[in-house]
């Protein structure tokens, strides 16, 4: 397939589609909804097809330019490259598909095309953040989703709006410096910006300290960017006062950017055999787990006391975030698989619930917890999206969220860490405090007679968040479709 | 454990039920009527599927389904033994009976409450047909959720605390049980029923195993409802809609006890609960559950909370009888899980005709309520004599078998707890049936009606049930036969 052989179409394409955005806009802003979203779906069909044609060890790989690696910028697509990328683009036709009647309500009409651009402009980054095999190539797709977010917290213009952006982006461009940096150490540590490339010379040329300070900087760069304890200051505001479709993409895909990048610093770069030369990567590792711990813990407290929907959904990101690091950092077969399906669980039930708030803002401005009562009688299928959508961030089965909890419990069982087995399980209590809360509101409140001017808002909304409300569900049912993959994705990165 | 057979039966049978929902989604709001008719004649239709495992079930012989995998060793299975069998055609039943019953008494959010009702039968079956622990936790976690709107029907500012009150409950009970799932795989590397015991010395040490036991039964102790574990039960029964009350405290809380059931017989083996030592506290507990259970049941007015704390006193008879570890006290156990079934449905649904007839629900108020419902004062009045254990009803032969059992148990102190318990029975049930019957002049005239018919014959086929398990205990169809299987496998 055209995409196996030229894997950099997937960000060439929406790359040139973003670009000409506002172009047409120039001649149409009413074509920007459609070109968008024929941009999303045309990456989404080229992502997809990649689908088993990756395998473990051998990845799909392509010289840009046809420099050969390390001179060379290389993509590099492996298991998780391709599990980002398919996430991406599942979520980014959805994601659009919702911008359309959202964006109408929300946004000035001059303001649209720039919304459709910055959207393209984040989708584009993050298939390139993922699926690059060179170490500074990465960090400019970080620049690019993390600039194209900020303005798109900002983008309604609203003065809450700009000063929340604005503390992301002090906080993001300090985050982007630190890994800039560590960009820098490692490069005159070993001369070298490919990653694989990086790694083999890590374990061939004699240690040197600045590897270790670089690997530092990593974490403490990308911890920012995916909102752990504590850092994740920024979070709440930037993701509860963005246009919903924008928090849905932040909260879903953007913050899991954070993650892969901690993944591809530890995991990917450094290794574990990086163990046996520094005591940093062993120790980092613990800090992340302990770090992770505190996210969901603290973070579910923060949520059960916010009194607003959004607010309150960002806070539980901070939570998931938690989840899946302590999965990936116990260091074990499960409970990185566990991390790593967390992220596609978490995805979508976090997307779901961001869009169901954003419905709630779109028909009639709740934005209150007790504003919500009784509304499962007049939008069922909204409400039902997002009371499944719970089950699954709370980790209750047939969902996906319980699957990847019962992976990271186990492979925390494994690792013999039974104290984070009871934080853990602590956390979903917590986070079943303040998701079924709402459910509660939505279905068990309210007035026996519903409100006849409310009703379900419309299909090109509801149906993107009803579709990922039932993928948690299938995903939870059909676990078994990725976690072979996962696991053997697991083993290959521990075992190196 | 001699043949085994693999077939999709089991997988029909738990989700038949959902055929309910395809019914409330067709005719829920235009034609009301009809769709009552299918949610009750799919629930028939679920008890007629279970019906036919019957002769396998007395056979002792097993019928397994993979339904998914999940991890190598772990896999969503459906399986019928005979223990399963006994509990899902017991609870089918049951679910019938209130169903029916709810056809008169449930008047509003009839859609959600059907669709609950369906659902949460499939997962009860689901938990009952579990080949596995993993599947066991899977079902037993969602039949916990989806009793949540059976509580809070009414939304009453009471219905929802209890509501609140449950959930909390049964979510820590869920993560406590997860916990004990993995832990359990970890060490004994498999999660499979089979029977035996698969959670071995071999495997763990002696504190890792009464670790896993003890977190096992913190969290199957919740729905079994064993003391301090109880708190939700004397709140959410009386705030759920009788025949709710009388599927909580029939079926349900009886899931709880199926848990244990397995963690007993399957997971670590009669032998080995010998070794670990763990008999004598448990049965500790269940007395004083029983003891404490019946007394707080005499502090109360209020007629459903008194046969809430009732069921906590008697669901622990059936771990009196599971933790003597003697055969006898094994059947008395396992029968009281039918007798206490029949018995408590019969009294809840009784108060739900009283409340739906009178509006009354405090003891002190039903003088001559025994004129006015008479048919259904005597279905009460069999069942309470039968919670007393008079004999000739269901309750008499659970008491004896548990009498024999700590006879064989070497234990015969615990036949003081059984005593002690009748006679409090006594305290807290002849009041009412004596204020019923003997007191005060004829409510409301003369008997007209008694009530409707949908919710009479429910109470009595109930009621009829307390007398037939209590005289022909051991003609072949009745849990007699099924127990004796059980527990001849065990033992």
């Amino acid at each position: 397939m055209v995409a196996a052989k030229h894997p950099v179409l997937l960000v060439a394409l929406p790359l040139v589609f973003a670009a000409f955005c506002p172009v047409l806009a120039m001649w149409k802003k009413s074509a920007c909804f459609p070109w968008a979203l024929a941009g999303v779906s045309a990456t989404t069909f080229l992502a997809w097809s990649l689908i088993g044609k990756v395998s473990p060890r051998g990845a799909v790989a392509y010289n840009l330019g046809g420099w050969k690696p390390p001179w060379g910028i290389q993509i590099r697509i492996d298991y998780v490259g391709l599990l980002m990328i398919c996430l991406v683009t599942a979520l980014g036709p959805l994601l659009v598909l919702y911008s359309y009647r959202y964006v109408q309500h929300e946004l000035k009409p001059e303001r649209v095309p720039y919304y459709y651009t910055l959207f393209l402009l984040v989708f584009t980054a993050m298939i390139g953040f993922t699926i690059t095999g060179d170490l500074f190539n990465m960090f400019v797709f970080m620049e690019i989703f993390s600039i194209a977010s900020y303005a798109l917290v900002a983008i309604t213009g609203a003065r809450e709006a700009v000063r929340a952006a604005f503390k992301y982006l002090l906080m993001g461009a300090t985050s982007s410096l630190t890994v800039l940096l560590a960009i820098a150490f490692l490069y005159s540590a070993t001369g070298s910006l490919n990653m694989l490339d990086i790694s083999i010379r890590l374990k061939t040329t004699p240690y040197v300290p600045v590897a270790a300070v670089a690997l530092v900087l990593f974490v403490a760069g990308f911890s920012v960017k995916a909102a752990l304890f504590p850092v994740h200051v920024w979070l709440p505001d930037a993701h509860s006062i963005a246009p919903a479709p924008v928090s849905a993409l932040l909260s879903a895909l953007v913050i899991k950017m954070g993650v892969i990048g901690l993944f591809r610093a530890i995991f990917t770069i450094y290794g574990p055999t990086f163990a046996t030369r520094s005591s940093t990567w062993s120790s980092l590792a613990g800090v992340i787990s302990w770090l992770a711990v505190a996210s969901i813990l603290i973070g579910a407290v923060l949520a059960i006391i916010q009194k607003d929907f959004k607010v309150m959904i960002a806070y539980s990101s901070v939570v998931h975030i938690g989840y899946i690091l302590l999965g990936l950092m116990v260091l074990t077969q499960e409970g990185t698989a566990g991390g790593l399906f967390d992220i596609l669980a978490h995805a979508m039930g976090k997307a779901c619930f961001f869009l169901v708030a954003g419905i709630f803002i779109y028909k009639g401005e709740r934005r209150q917890l007790r504003e919500l009562r009784g509304l499962g009688r007049t939008m069922p299928v909204t409400a039902g999206a997002f009371a499944i959508a719970a089950l699954s961030i709370v980790g209750m089965p047939p969902t996906a969220g319980f699957m990847a909890k019962f992976y990271i419990l186990w492979g925390c069982i494994q690792g013999g860490r039974y104290y984070f087995v009871v934080l853990a399980l602590l956390g979903s209590l917590l986070t079943a405090v303040y998701c079924f809360r709402v459910v509660y509101y939505l279905f068990f409140t309210g007035a026996r007679m519903p409100d006849a001017r409310i009703d379900e808002g419309p299909a090109t909304m509801y149906i993107p968040a009803a579709l990922l409300a039932l993928g948690t569900v299938f995903f939870g049912v059909f676990a078994n479709l990725l976690i072979p993959s996962l696991n053997t994705a697991a083993r290959v990165i521990l075992a190196k | 454990m001699s043949k085994g057979t693999s077939s999709v039966l089991p997988v029909i049978v738990v989700f038949t039920p959902w055929l309910a929902l395809v019914g409330a989604a067709l005719w829920g709001k235009a034609r009301p009527k009809l769709a009552k008719a299918v949610y009750v004649g799919i629930t028939a239709a679920t008890l007629c599927l279970i019906l036919p495992f019957y002769a396998r079930a007395l056979d002792g012989a097993v019928t397994t389904q993979r339904l998914l995998g999940v991890v190598s060793g772990i896999s969503l299975s459906l399986r019928i033994d005979t223990v399963g069998f006994y509990f899902a055609i017991l609870l089918a039943f049951l679910w019938l009976l209130a169903t029916v019953f709810s056809l008169g008494y449930i008047h509003e959010r009839e859609t959600r409450y059907y669709c609950f009702m369906a659902l949460n039968l499939s997962f009860c079956i689901g938990v009952a047909f579990s080949a596995n622990m993993f599947t066991l936790f899977i079902f037993y976690e969602l039949m916990s959720l989806c009793t949540y709107p059976l509580i809070i029907h009414d939304e009453t500012e009471q219905a929802r605390k209890a509501g609140l009150k449950y959930l909390v409950y049964s979510i820590s009970a869920g993560a406590v049980i997860l916990a004990g799932v993995l832990l359990q795989f970890f060490y004994a590397g498999t999660l499979n029923f089979t029977g035996h015991a698969t959670l071995t010395y071999a495997d763990a040490s002696k504190p890792v195993l009464l670790v896993i036991f003890s977190i096992y039964m913190l969290g199957f102790g919740v729905k079994a409802c064993i003391m301090p574990l109880h708190g939700w039960v004397p709140d959410a029964h009386p705030a759920a809609p009788a025949p709710a009350s009388a599927l909580l405290s029939g079926v349900i809380l009886k899931i709880g006890i199926f848990g244990i059931i397995r963690v007993l017989f399957d997971v670590f083996g009669v032998k080995q609960l010998r070794l670990l030592g763990v008999s004598l506290p448990m049965l500790y507990v269940a007395s004083f559950t029983i003891i404490v259970g019946s007394l707080f049941a005499i502090t109360q007015t209020d007629l459903k909370r008194r046969l809430a704390y009732s069921s906590v006193a008697q669901v622990s008879y059936i771990i009196l009888g599971l933790f003597l570890l003697a055969p006898d006290g094994a059947i008395g156990g396992l029968l009281q899980v039918a007798n206490h079934a029949f018995m408590k449905a019969t009294l809840f649904l009784c108060s739900g005709i009283i409340i739906h007839e009178t509006g009354k629900r405090d003891v002190r108020e039903l003088d001559g309520v025994g004129s006015k419902l008479p048919l259904t004062m005597l279905a009460f009045s069999v069942a309470a004599l039968g919670m007393m254990g008079v004999p000739a009803t269901a309750g008499f032969i659970t008491k004896w078998e548990l009498g024999v059992g700590c006879i064989q148990a070497h234990r015969p102190y615990f036949i003081a707890v059984l005593l002690i318990s009748s006679l409090l029975n006594a305290v807290y049930f002849l009041p009412v049936i004596y204020a019923a019957f003997f007191k005060g002049g004829p409510v409301g005239g003369l008997l007209k009606h008694e009530t409707k018919r949908t919710m009479l014959i429910p109470v009595l086929i109930t009621g009829a049930f307390v007398l037939i398990l209590g005289i022909f205990v051991t003609v072949p169809g009745l849990p007699y036969s099924l127990v004796e299987v059980i527990t001849k496998a065990v033992f």
